[in-house]
């Protein structure tokens, strides 16, 4: 038997609608939250591609200082853009803000190459022909001595590769190599001056590229790094030897020293620089994009010849570079190593040394080549190398330093976002 | 009752006729609050039509970064009316190019609005 309670009855149902209509509101009010921070999330990301457009387009010395600014004179369009070099490429850092909000991105920019440019290999017009032999094969348009290319038979090796020698077109070059840019290379020689901490005891440290970049000093004691993880925004620097281990994990640092040693094995990506000498050992591989430089001003005395040499067996990605402010004394010498494959660029202002069975997936720019026997020394030889355009991807990006770039640029590395 | 039968001489449970006013008085006052609470939320959520001029906005933002000529032009797309002004972002800035987009519905009411700095292509 059903009790006839409507007041009862009716109270429960207005609590049910109630209840309803709670719900509806909150679910209203969430949903509201949501799509508006949507909304924010979508205008913020826009201008971060603002910011990032902004970036590509500006001059090398723009937003150098952290500026901050509204994009289109409005309220809501706040914008911080940087841009520090790092190396031999230049970091970026934009961040977008609304109300509470904010949005950011550090990324890596490097130049697309200048297809006029370009070469496969360019040798300058010293009066003295270019040499090959063995199974040396050039792919690509190559800037070549007046002089010429020829065919020798050396060290019991004949010419075996196609009989055009290059395959691509062949220039004349002028009598100097294209040079590098020196504003960037005599910032980048400041920073074997600087000073910074005590290299402190932790097995890993990361810093943002956010923040200030964390330099850390081993001064006049040779150091070895072993057993450590570095990543991002740290800059290491020496006034003497700083030897990497095999067991370090280095990830987009930077190092400068006088003389850098890689041990055998090593895996990582970072960029070398040195005033003296940089010896990598047999089977490292530099990700892409690591360099490798040697950066020689007026003011080092010492007499010997600055070096760059890869042992046997590893792989670089990126560039690798001489440069010697002074045109008198010994020039640098940079010395691939046998079976050592290198995709990107390599520009040596001296001597480049290509051992046998050496690939370079690039281009080439070298004063001139040596070759080494057992007895003898052959200078501008090549003999069982190769060297490669098409080995280069496509989305490859050089450095701003290298005359090979355009004023184009674009994104080389996402480094950090949210 | 249905199935029992009734005797004369026994109560039978009822509301009476104030309790039913009342109930009804509460049911009414309750359906009208629910219905103007409804009527707010539908009203004040985000419109299908806003979502839809976003996302045109949002194509057309797309073409124009890869083939923005620099003029500007009104096109009718859908329900829409969608105006696209482009000009240069500043005067130091050569390549840069600032890309306003905005929606107009059938009254001539501005539904979304978007606007971007891009490369000029």
């Amino acid at each position: 038997m059903i009790k006839a309670s409507a007041l009862y009855i009716v109270i429960i149902i207005a609590l049910v609608i109630a209840m309803l209509c709670a719900s509806l509101v909150a679910v209203a009010y969430y949903f509201r939250a949501e799509s508006q921070q949507k909304h924010r999330y979508e205008q913020l990301s826009d201008n971060l591609s603002s910011g990032i457009n902004m970036l590509l387009t500006a001059r090398d010395s723009a937003f150098e200082k952290e500026k901050t600014f509204s994009l289109f004179s409005g309220g809501n369009d706040s914008l911080t853009l940087q841009r520090a070099a790092w190396g031999v490429y230049d970091i970026c850092t934009v961040k977008a803000f609304m109300q509470k909000d904010t949005l950011y991105k550090s990324f890596t920019i490097a130049s697309q190459i200048d297809s006029s440019k370009w070469a496969t290999l360019y040798v300058p017009d010293q009066d003295l022909p270019l040499s090959v032999s063995g199974k040396t094969v050039i792919t690509g348009d190559a800037f070549l001595p007046k002089a010429g290319i020829q065919q020798v038979y050396i060290a019991n090796n004949a010419y075996q590769g196609d009989k055009r020698i290059v395959t691509g077109k062949k220039m004349l070059s002028s009598k100097k190599l294209p040079p590098l840019d020196t504003l960037r290379l005599k910032r980048l020689s400041l920073y074997f001056n600087i000073k910074g901490d005590k290299f402190p005891a932790n097995d890993s440290i990361t810093a943002s590229f956010l923040g200030l970049t964390k330099i850390f000093d081993f001064g006049n004691q040779a150091t070895t790094v072993k057993n450590e993880s570095l990543k991002g925004n740290i800059l290491l620097h020496a006034d003497t030897t700083l030897v990497i281990d095999s067991t370090a994990s280095l990830e987009n640092i930077l190092i400068f020293a006088p003389t850098i040693v890689v041990k055998s094995g090593f895996k990582g990506n970072c960029q070398l620089f040195a005033t003296d000498s940089i010896s990598v050992g047999a089977r490292c591989q530099f990700a892409y994009p690591s360099a490798l430089g040697i950066i020689r001003s007026s003011k080092e005395k010492t007499s010997f010849q600055p070096k760059i040499s890869l042992d046997t067996g590893s792989t670089l990605a990126g560039q690798i570079f001489s440069y010697q402010s002074a045109a008198k004394g010994l020039q640098p010498l940079i010395t691939i190593g046998k079976a050592d494959t290198i995709r990107g660029f390599i520009y040596s202002q001296g001597t480049l040394e290509l051992k046998e069975k050496v690939v370079v997936g690039g281009g080439v720019m070298t004063s001139r080549f040596l070759y080494r026997s057992s007895f003898s020394l052959y200078e501008n030889y090549l003999i069982n190398v190769r060297l490669d355009a098409s080995g280069l991807s496509p989305y490859y990006l050089t450095s701003p330093i290298t005359p090979i770039a355009s004023k184009k640029k674009k994104i080389l590395q996402w480094l950090e976002a949210n | 009752m249905a199935g029992s039968e009734l005797k004369i001489g026994t109560k039978v449970p009822g509301s009476t006729i104030i309790e039913v006013v009342i109930s009804m008085i509460i049911i009414l006052v309750v359906f009208s609050i629910a219905m103007m609470i409804y009527s707010n939320v539908t009203r004040s959520s985000l419109s299908a039509q806003k979502v839809k001029a976003s996302a045109i906005l949002r194509e057309k933002l797309n073409y124009a970064e890869h083939n923005a000529t620099g003029a500007d032009e009104t096109m009718s797309v859908g329900d829409f009316q969608v105006e696209q002004q482009i000009d240069p972002y500043s005067d130091t800035a050569s390549h840069l190019l600032k890309v306003h987009l905005t929606a107009w519905d059938n009254n001539h009411q501005k539904v979304a609005e978007l606007q971007k700095i891009i490369i000029r292509p």
